[in-house]
């Protein structure tokens, strides 16, 4: 029976399917009989490019490379709040919500781009490091594209188009054929030189009037580098066309020049012309997270569950905004709804857990921790642990408090969080020793954190080495130019050194 | 004027090495460390390392920027170069002394004193060393000879702390009297003698100081603290809370300021605000998990507004980060027996009445409780010792109103039980 049925139709009811593996198996198979038939190719390429297509609207990771060397932001000395590296100095306070690695307030969903972007200069090292040393890889320059760009070219046997060989004037004159193959030239071959070409061809015979493809001339421009180019055709495209998809196109130009002012601005305009788009009041928000400016950012997530009341991202960081203003009782219901809408992670039941615990449900909030450790994988278990040793704490158990510390560390040997704690814990049975080598090793493993540094400042103070408080006192205060007690440890310190006393 | 261009005559070599040495204390009383350290080390090259003055301003400039231990080394090589200048032998001890070498440091101040003249720094630092020791006699020794040289504010404080140490508060305080007179001005003072008072009971002592330190430093956050918190002992909330305030701007992460604002809104007389107080303590414990009071704070907040679970949960999380505060066994089993859990809160008053056996109101409690429960007899038996420490402790100007009700109701239905 199978064979009865038009070998190409089949091709397409597969494509439709969602069926691409299959699809390309069929279509080389016809190609391989009749190698010019054009409906073919068109399946077969639009195959291969829907299996490896990136949503270009999301934001993206950032590699090694271009943390090191961006040098395409536009100020290289900016004001307070007009970029990402530079933003509003911390509107919230370390001591009151913990910070990323990247010296950013937590928000309460990861994603990637700047989230990992560091707010000041970083080293090599720590750039290498990645977002949680010692569990993830940094990523290499162009991100999650060129894995997947690998990763299809070694299950394609021959090449199916040969890049090299095309003559773009040709498929410049059939639009159709053109679009087909300017995604297959950025998704599947991420070659943009070539794609670029195409594009100038096509653009140009369409008497430089089509959005498309100046749309797609701008992304090109965008992964070859060259943002200002990028900038042009894509604000003369929206010109010709009002995309929704080419503003999020140029939002990310903008971010990428580091002008997140600008960018704030195009994506409220396009609000204006796609009212009730909640993807738009979404990159609003993200960005004025990304700027610390956390009230403005939670009125966006609110504008967002307005239009989108099933938005995960915009939940999270509501709760989490919520949870660390001291109302854990808000949280909790943002925290339950996300479960409902079907969330089911050990992140979640943690956060639900110490909810639960600061609302004083305690009989929820252990069995929501238990939940969370049946979920948890190796990478995130140690934070279940760390925080079932802040209950402990809570509830004064501190035998319970400083097992879960130490579970935490077994667990996760980088969890410099639990090495702080446990340097504190170890304090208090003046165990100063201990503590001591607690608090080196929680600043080795983060030095974006305060705490060690400031609790190991501190702890030398006490004991009399003045170098070393002196020493850490002031990485501290790298880390936290505001925390009042290191600036007054500093002024202390500074009156011995200086001998007036 | 440039001195590099200053034309130099040929002069001997004592003369050569010195000839710098105005400008080099110039640029270090200006702070211009930069300037001064290159010219410091131009002088170290034109003599070959042997000029002591420059040494010793490159030395001081290393501590200032914390590297004590290669500041050390310059002092020692300063030392080297003259043995008997008590100044460099002063600045090695001092360098050993901030290293936490206080042994070391010791020695090398003793070595100080048999070259020179009497000189209250080398005591008072000696006495520092001691201190830290852990050597208090020979520390208030040091500080008294250092004081007998001649008086300083900080010889004062130093000496007031070792009394501190040995709970020796007495002393202390004629300590920090002395101090006072000796400089009526210092607000530090005036403040740590305030807080002495304070942790004595003399309520109205303890104000008088702070208030003065308080004129001298109107923004000092420690004493602001304290003074509020004894305006607020004397119910005046919302002075108090304005105070708080003026201090929470300055140490807006404090958790005993956060612990003390949540009080004044539980303590505010006609309406208290139950949900303020309990969202400030709830920062405060946020802020400083370990500290015992908070938590009962919170379990006092929490009895009142008749949650008693959490209240049970923190007298439970008090206790066990203090174990030995009698009180917080008292409303722990107030708790208990509102949870009707009758035998635990048995067993709480007991450890409360172990603890402090003077204190009248955990009997009345008790007694109430028993009473509440059936147990009339054991219930008399603790009411009639309440009365007995009740009327001990009558004189105190501090009776409650609320208390006296509640005995008198005991009082009645204990009499109308026995009837039957």
């Amino acid at each position: 029976m199978r064979d009865e049925v038009d070998a190409s139709w089949l091709a397409l009811s597969r494509l439709r399917r969602r069926r691409f593996k299959q699809c390309i198996e069929g279509c080389s198979r016809i190609l391989n009989e009749s190698p010019y038939d054009q409906l073919v190719w068109t399946m077969k390429a639009r195959a291969l490019t829907t299996e490896v297509y990136v949503d270009e609207t999301e934001l993206e990771e950032e590699g090694v490379a271009e943390i090191l060397l961006d040098d395409n932001a536009i100020a290289s000395m900016p004001r307070p709040g007009t970029s990402l590296s530079n933003p509003k100095s911390s509107s919230s306070d370390h001591a009151l919500r913990p910070v990323s690695s990247s010296g950013r307030p937590m928000t309460g969903f990861s994603r990637p781009g700047s989230s990992s972007r560091p707010m000041s200069g970083m080293s090599v090292d720590q750039a290498f490091k990645g977002n949680r040393p010692g569990t993830s890889r940094p990523m290499t320059t162009l991100g999650r594209e060129v894995r997947l760009g690998t990763a299809s070219m070694v299950n394609q046997s021959g090449v199916f188009i040969d890049v090299e060989k095309l003559n773009m004037r040709k498929y410049a004159a059939r639009p159709a054929l053109a679009m087909v193959l300017v995604e297959y030239l950025l998704h599947v071959e991420v070659n943009p030189r070539k794609a670029l070409e195409l594009c100038s061809e096509a653009t140009q015979k369409e008497g430089f009037k089509s959005w498309f493809w100046k749309r797609k001339l701008g992304q090109c421009y965008y992964k070859l580098g060259l943002y200002r180019d990028a900038e042009k055709q894509l604000r003369s495209s929206l010109k010709d066309g009002e995309m929704l998809l080419t503003y999020f196109d140029l939002c990310k130009v903008y971010l990428k020049l580091d002008i997140p002012n600008t960018a704030l601005d195009l994506l409220k305009k396009a609000g204006e012309s796609f009212r009730e788009e909640s993807r738009v009041i979404i990159g609003i928000a993200r960005i004025y997270d990304m700027l610390n400016d956390l009230e403005n950012s939670s009125k966006a997530y609110k504008m967002v569950l307005e239009y989108d009341a099933g938005n995960i991202e915009a939940m999270a960081c509501l709760a989490a905004n919520h949870f660390y203003e001291d109302g854990p009782e808000v949280a909790l219901r943002y925290y339950r709804r996300l479960l409902q809408m079907g969330v089911n992670n050990t992140e979640l039941w943690n956060n639900l857990g110490l909810s639960c615990f600061h609302s004083s449900q305690f009989d929820m909030a252990l069995s929501c921790f238990e939940r969370a450790l049946a979920l948890a994988a190796d990478d995130n278990e140690g934070d279940v642990w760390y925080n079932i040793g802040l209950v402990g704490v809570g509830i004064g158990d501190l035998a319970l408090a400083y097992q879960a510390f130490k579970i935490a560390v077994s667990v996760d040997g980088n969890h410099a969080e639990s090495y702080c704690n446990l340097g504190v814990l170890d304090l208090r049975k003046n165990d100063f020793d201990s503590a001591a080598a607690m608090f080196a090793t929680a600043k080795s493993l983060a030095p974006f954190l305060f705490e060690p540094l400031y609790n190991l400042a501190l702890l030398m103070f006490k004991r009399g080495n003045l170098e070393e408080a002196y020493d850490n006192v002031k990485e501290a205060l790298v880390v936290f130019p505001e925390h009042r007690e290191s600036l007054e440890l500093k002024k202390e310190l500074m009156g011995s050194l200086v001998g007036l006393r | 004027m440039n001195p590099s261009h200053l034309t130099t005559h040929p002069l001997n070599n004592t003369t050569l090495r010195e000839r710098r040495n105005w400008y080099i204390h110039m640029c270090y009383v200006r702070q211009d460390y930069a300037e001064c350290l290159k010219v410091v080390e131009e002088e170290l090259q034109a003599c070959n390392g042997l000029c002591e003055y420059p040494i010793y301003v490159k030395a001081l400039i290393m501590r200032h920027q914390g590297k004590i231990k290669e500041s050390l080394k310059f002092f020692q090589a300063a030392t080297c170069l003259s043995p008997h200048n008590v100044l460099n032998l002063k600045q090695v001890a001092r360098c050993l002394f901030l290293l936490g070498k206080w042994l070391a440091a010791v020695d090398v101040y003793e070595e100080c004193q048999k070259i020179g003249f009497e000189d209250w720094e080398i005591w008072h630092n000696k006495g520092l060393c001691f201190m830290y020791l852990k050597d208090y006699d020979n520390a208030i020794d040091c500080f008294e000879r250092a004081n007998d040289v001649q008086r300083h504010d900080a010889t004062y404080m130093q000496l007031g702390k070792v009394y501190q140490l040995l709970e020796d508060f007495k002393m202390a305080l004629r300590v920090y009297k002395e101090a006072i007179d000796f400089s009526p001005q210092n607000s530090e003072i005036l403040t740590t003698l305030g807080l002495m008072y304070l942790s004595m009971g003399e309520n109205q002592k303890a104000f008088d100081h702070l208030g003065n330190s308080l004129a001298h430093d109107p923004l000092d956050a420690k004493t602001i603290v304290a003074a509020a918190s004894i305006i607020q002992d004397n119910q005046d909330m919302d002075v108090a809370l304005m105070k708080y305030r003026v201090a929470a701007v300055k140490t807006p992460n404090s958790a005993q300021l956060w612990n003390n604002i949540g009080m004044c809104f539980f303590g505010k007389s006609p309406q208290p605000k139950y949900v303020a107080a309990v969202a400030c303590l709830k920062k405060a414990l946020y802020l400083d998990p370990f500290e015992w009071i908070i938590s009962y704070n919170l379990g006092l907040v929490h009895l009142k507004k008749e949650q008693f679970a959490s209240a049970f949960h923190f007298f439970s999380s008090s206790i066990n980060l203090k174990p030995d505060f009698a009180a917080t066994y008292m409303y722990l089993a107030i708790t208990l027996a509102r949870l009707d859990d009758f035998d635990n809160s048995c067993s709480a008053y007991k450890k409360s009445i172990d603890l402090d056996p003077k204190d009248s109101t955990t009997r009345l409690n008790y007694a109430i409780t028993l009473y509440n429960n059936d147990e009339t007899e054991m219930a008399q038996e603790q009411f009639k010792l309440f009365e007995e420490l009740f009327r001990g402790g009558e004189d105190d100007e501090d009776v409650d109103e609320e208390m006296e009700l509640q005995k008198n109701m005991l009082k009645q239905a204990l009499a109308a039980a026995l009837e039957d």
